[in-house]
C-alpha cells in the first residue's frame, strides 16, 4: 500500500453534547484518489475536512494520515503532510504581500531561501497570479483572494489536499484554471464543495454526507447522476446534466 | 501598517532587534525624566523628528492613526493642576508646578506613542516578533502579542462589515441605534474571535510553531544596524545626561 493515504474508522464529532454533526464516518483514501465531498447545508462536510487536519480533536473514533494517529502529538507530522485550503480566504492569508504568504509555510518547514523562491515561482505560476506576487493582500478581489490562498498551500508540496469550497468566488476562467490545477495534482486529493459541476470534472469518487452521515460512496458518475438520490439528500444534478436532460 | 512597514526605506531594513532596543532605551530615558522637566524633556524630540524624516513617515498620517489613543495620553495628566498648585521657577519665571507636570506627562506619553508608532510602522510584525524571540521572550508571549497585532486588523474589518450590512438595511438613519448597540457589540466579539481563531489554525497548518528561524537567517547583522544602534544611544544618553536644549538656549 502506497504511504499516502487517509483513514477514518467510525468518527463521530458534535460541537456540543446536543446533536452530533457527524456520525460513524468510516472511509479509505489512497493515493491518485480524487475524493469529492458532498452535501447539503449542514451535512458536515467541513468538519469532516476540519477533523482530518487537527483542527477538531475532541471526536470520537479514529482518524489515521499515512498511518500516523490524527492527536495533539502528532499534529506536526500529520500537517507537514496536509495543504488545507479554507472556505473563507480572508482567514488564511495573513501576511503582507501575497508572495510573502506563499512563501510562510515553506519557511516555517526550514527550506533553504532558494528552494523557498522556487516553489513560490511556481505555486505563483500554476494559479496564475504571478502579477499579484507583490500586491498587498487587502487589495486583492475575492476570487484573486482564492487563488492566492490555494498557492500558499501549492507551495508546501503537501501528499494530500484538502479543500474546502474552493471554488467559491472564482469567475468562470479562474474555476476553469482551478480546475486544471486539481487535476495535475496527482496525489490525493479530498474537494468538499456545492460545486457539483467541478466535483463531476475533478472527482473521480465522490461521497455524499447527509445528516453526518454517508450516504454513499461510490464513483461520481454514478452518484451525480442520480436524481433523485440526490434530490433525496437536498441536492441536485450538476447544471451540465440538467442541461442534458433538458435536451433529452 | 503592514504597507507602511514593507515600504523599501532605509530605517525599515535596519536590523528589528536594533530598532527595538533603541525604541525601549528612548521610551525607558524619556519616561526617567523628572515631573517638571519639560525643557529637557523637549530635546527628546530629537528622536521621533528624525525618524518620521529617515523613514519618510507622515507625521499628520501618524496623528491620524492614532487619534483615538493620543487624546486618552493627552487625559492623563489633566487633573495635575488640581492637586498641585504650587509653583516652580521656569526660565526665571514662576509657573504652575500642575501646569508643568501636565505637559511633563503629555509629552511623556506623546514621545513614547510616537516611538512605539515609528517602530512598528517601520517594521514588519512578524520580523519584529523575530527579534523578541532573539531576546529570548517566551514564544507564548511573542505569539500571543502577533495574534493581538492580526486580531486588531480582524476586529476592524468585522466591524467594517457589521456597519456596512447595518447601514444598507437602515437607509437613512445616522449612526448606529443605540438600541441595537449590545446586539452588534456581541455579535462583533463572536465573529472576530471566530476569525481570528481560523487566523491561527491557518499559520498552524502552515508550520507556524511560534519560533522565526527562517527569519533568523534573512535578518543578518550588518555594520549599518551597529553605528544606527551606538549613534542613537548616543544622542538618547547626550539628550538626557546633558540639557542641551538649556545650554544651546544660553547659546543663542
Amino acid at each position: 500500500m502506497s504511504h499516502i493515504h487517509i483513514d477514518v474508522e467510525n468518527v463521530s464529532f458534535s460541537y456540543d453534547k446536543g446533536r452530533e454533526i457527524l456520525s460513524g464516518i468510516s472511509f479509505h483514501a489512497a493515493e491518485h484518489d480524487s475524493v469529492g465531498i458532498i452535501g447539503a447545508n449542514g451535512a458536515g462536510k467541513s468538519t469532516l475536512l476540519k477533523l482530518l487536519v487537527g483542527l477538531r480533536l475532541d471526536f470520537n473514533g479514529t482518524v489515521r494520515v499515512e498511518d500516523i494517529p490524527v492527536e495533539k502529538g502528532t499534529l506536526p507530522q500529520v500537517r507537514s503532510r496536509i495543504g488545507y485550503v479554507f472556505q473563507d480566504s480572508e482567514s488564511q492569508l495573513f501576511m503582507n504581500t501575497v508572495r510573502e504568504d506563499i512563501a510562510f509555510a515553506p519557511r516555517n518547514y526550514g527550506l533553504p531561501e532558494g528552494e523557498v523562491e522556487k516553489r513560490v515561482e511556481q505555486a505563483l505560476e500554476m494559479t496564475g497570479i504571478a502579477h499579484l506576487k507583490d500586491r498587498a493582500i487587502y487589495k486583492l478581489s475575492g476570487g484573486e483572494k482564492k487563488l492566492a490562498s490555494i498557492a500558499s498551500i501549492l507551495s508546501m508540496n503537501p501528499d494530500i489536499l484538502l479543500m474546502d469550497e474552493p471554488s467559491i468566488a472564482l469567475d468562470p476562467k479562474n474555476r476553469r484554471n482551478l480546475i486544471h490545477i486539481l487535476n495535475s495534482f496527482h496525489h490525493l486529493k479530498l474537494i468538499a464543495s456545492h460545486d457539483l459541476d467541478m466535483i463531476l470534472d475533478t472527482c473521480r469518487r465522490t461521497i455524499l454526507l447527509s445528516g453526518g452521515r454517508i450516504i454513499r460512496d461510490g464513483r461520481t458518475e454514478d452518484i451525480l447522476t442520480d436524481k433523485k438520490l440526490l434530490e433525496d439528500n437536498g441536492l441536485e444534478l450538476p447544471l451540465t446534466l440538467q442541461g442534458q436532460n433538458r435536451i433529452d | 501598517m503592514d504597507t507602511l512597514a514593507a515600504r523599501d526605506q532605509w530605517v525599515n531594513h535596519v536590523h528589528p532587534l536594533v530598532k527595538f532596543i533603541v525604541t525601549l532605551c528612548y521610551i525607558a530615558a524619556v519616561v526617567s525624566f523628572s515631573k517638571y522637566d519639560i525643557v529637557g524633556l523637549a530635546g527628546m524630540a530629537v528622536y521621533p523628528v528624525a525618524v518620521f524624516i529617515l523613514s519618510e513617515n507622515s507625521f499628520l498620517d501618524s496623528v491620524r492613526r492614532l487619534r483615538f489613543v493620543l487624546p486618552l495620553v493627552c487625559l492623563v495628566g489633566i487633573c495635575n493642576p488640581l492637586f498641585d498648585k504650587s509653583t516652580v521657577m521656569l526660565g526665571g519665571m514662576a509657573v504652575s508646578a500642575g501646569i508643568l507636570s501636565m505637559a511633563a506627562l503629555i509629552m511623556k506619553g506623546v514621545f513614547a506613542l510616537m516611538a512605539s508608532y515609528l517602530l512598528i510602522a517601520t517594521t514588519p510584525a512578524e520580523t519584529l516578533c523575530c527579534a523578541f524571540r532573539m531576546l529570548h521572550i517566551p514564544r507564548i508571549l511573542v505569539t500571543q502579542f502577533l495574534l493581538t497585532y492580526r486580531y486588531i486588523t480582524v476586529l476592524l474589518e468585522e466591524a467594517e462589515r457589521i456597519t456596512q450590512a447595518y447601514a444598507l438595511r437602515a437607509p437613512g438613519q445616522k449612526g448606529v441605534h443605540f438600541k441595537v448597540w449590545g446586539s452588534l457589540a456581541g455579535q462583533l466579539l463572536l465573529r472576530s474571535m471566530d476569525r481570528a481563531e481560523e487566523v491561527y489554525e491557518s499559520m498552524q497548518l502552515r508550520g507556524y510553531r511560534g519560533d522565526f528561524g527562517y527569519m533568523r537567517e534573512r535578518l543578518s547583522f550588518r555594520w549599518q544596524d551597529g553605528a544606527y544602534l551606538i549613534f542613537w544611544l548616543g544622542v538618547i544618553l547626550l539628550f538626557r545626561v546633558v540639557p542641551v536644549v538649556s545650554v544651546v538656549g544660553s547659546i543663542v
